[in-house]
């Protein structure tokens, strides 16, 4: 690895987490905080190891995990079938306009008391609030995204031969590929965090009902550890979407 | 063949876009006639109508009044199996690579995959890019790009080429050799073209005539026949048809036509 490479790749990450681990001891030497209120970072590493090694740790970053993917990828290809349908369609895009305008700045959270009528605390709920999430994400970026494909090929595919739904789905669509694979990534957060968000409020298992129940008996550094996890796999799945996006545009 | 068996007939073509409720009138009562195999040069000043006039040629979309036929039916909306066309921006699909950009209107029209593949690398070859088939667009200069754009529609074998200032956005050296690289592949496939260009010493060298547009709304100011002995650039029957085609569009022949 060259210097060059290193430098960008190592030192200043680490340096930015360094910084912020800084901050925090700093701040405890300051206010003289309780463990309690605020552990130390040396702590949250303790205990975070230690959850490492405990089944219940694993099985509720499964579940957090399997909830995520199930949702994002039922609300993605719904978002992305949609929004083509309104980018394409004229008379779908009048007709659907107003409710998604509407309906997607209703933040999944507000759909948290109702999944919990509707599902309970199941899989089911999870599952429908982060599709919610990642629907209006790729439905807004897709649709969009159609509109603006550059007009040449289109007129080229036009001319070529293709035909309404081979243009839509072999040009457009293919266009739009790069804006969906940044969609892709910012839904994902949306639909990482609303997933979490479910969790704390009802579930029978997650890392969101594992910080809620260390919370309650004040275990903060299990909290603060639990958040950690949050960021990390919230962090190795946008990276790993990235990751796949620039696999499949390389020819940029 | 019919009687009319690869000729394009524009026939009292008139044209108007309706934008937000205004009318703007394009096209003119505009009639000419290209006949099978021949090379028509339409010239006119910037924004007359010439696009919509190759579109309504390609049935794009249909002329608010009068007709265009080929070969002596009328143009239908959609119908682009005699068709090639390419375009001042190549418009090459960036996901492709090259050979794949050239292949893909071949798989539209029916082709098997072995069959597009072994046509695109042959008219890749012929447009002097075997040796970049398996490069992506990004990495073609503006000549190399504007060469896959001919080799895609003349893949296609088309009888009508219709092509829409292809070398308007590549330098004047690249501009005279694609110039050169397009007359030979037009000799050699014999297709019937409509050529729009800005470049009145263009539609010379490539036109066998020249239909020159009037101001918007477009009618046809005349037409001009362009003879072999017309496109040696350095005679002075070149000077003397672009001095008639210049006076035509109503600039001197000591200024651009822009």
């Amino acid at each position: 690895m060259s210097w060059q490479a290193l430098r960008h790749r190592v030192l200043l990450p680490l340096a930015g987490v360094l910084i912020v681990l800084a901050a925090w001891q700093a701040t405890l030497l300051a206010y003289d905080l309780p463990v309690v209120v605020l552990p130390p970072p040396w702590l949250v590493a303790v205990t975070l190891v230690k959850l490492l090694g405990t089944a219940a740790f694993w099985r509720d970053v499964a579940v957090s995990v399997y909830e995520f993917a199930v949702g994002y990828v039922l609300g993605g290809v719904l978002g992305v079938a949609i929004g083509m349908l309104i980018g394409e369609w004229r008379g779908f895009r009048l007709a659907a306009t107003p409710v998604v305008e509407s309906l997607r700045f209703v933040v999944p959270f507000a759909w948290i008391p109702l999944t919990i009528l509707w599902f309970g605390t199941s899989f089911t709920g999870k599952v429908v609030l982060v599709a919610y999430a990642v629907f209006f994400v790729m439905v807004v970026s897709t649709s969009r995204a159609i509109a603006t494909v550059d007009p040449t090929l289109s007129r080229v595919g036009v001319a070529l031969g293709m035909n309404r739904w081979r243009l839509a789905w072999a040009v457009h669509l293919r266009a739009a590929a790069p804006t969906l694979a940044s969609a892709a990534r910012a839904a994902a957060a949306i639909g990482w965090i609303a997933v979490v968000a479910a969790e704390y409020i009802g579930a029978s298992a997650g890392l969101g009902l594992m910080i809620t129940n260390a919370a309650s008996s004040l275990a903060t550094a299990v909290v603060i550890a639990g958040m950690v996890v949050i960021g990390l796999v919230g962090a190795g799945v946008s990276a790993l979407i990235g990751w796949l996006a620039r696999a499949r545009l390389d020819y940029r | 063949m019919s009687e009319h068996g690869g000729e394009l007939a524009v026939e009292q073509v008139s044209h108007r876009y309706v934008v937000g409720g205004r009318t703007t009138p394009v096209l003119d009562n505009v009639s000419f006639t290209i006949p099978a195999a021949q090379v028509a040069c339409v010239v006119g000043p910037s924004g007359c109508g010439k696009s919509t006039l190759l579109s309504l040629a390609a049935g794009l979309f249909a002329p608010s009044s009068g007709t265009l036929a080929w070969d002596g039916a009328p143009v239908r909306l959609g119908r682009t199996q005699h068709l090639g066309m390419a375009f001042q921006q190549p418009g090459l699909f960036p996901w492709l690579t090259v050979r794949q950009n050239v292949a893909i209107g071949l798989r539209t029209r029916g082709k098997g995959r072995v069959e597009a593949r072994r046509i695109a690398e042959e008219f890749l070859a012929t447009v002097g890019l075997g040796e970049f088939q398996d490069a992506y667009p990004a990495h073609l200069s503006g000549g190399m790009a504007q060469r896959v754009g001919i080799a895609r529609a003349l893949a296609l074998r088309p009888r009508l080429l219709l092509l829409d200032e292809p070398f308007a956005a590549v330098d004047a050296f690249t501009r005279l050799k694609l110039q050169h690289e397009l007359l030979a592949l037009l000799k050699r496939y014999r297709p019937t073209v409509m050529f729009v260009t800005h470049d009145v010493a263009e539609a010379i060298a490539v036109g066998d005539m020249i239909v020159v547009m009037s101001d918007r709304p477009a009618s046809v100011s005349r037409i001009i026949p362009v003879g072999r002995e017309d496109k040696n650039r350095a005679s002075a029957a070149f000077a003397r048809k672009l001095a008639e085609t210049l006076e035509c569009l109503g600039v001197g022949s000591d200024s651009a036509v822009e």
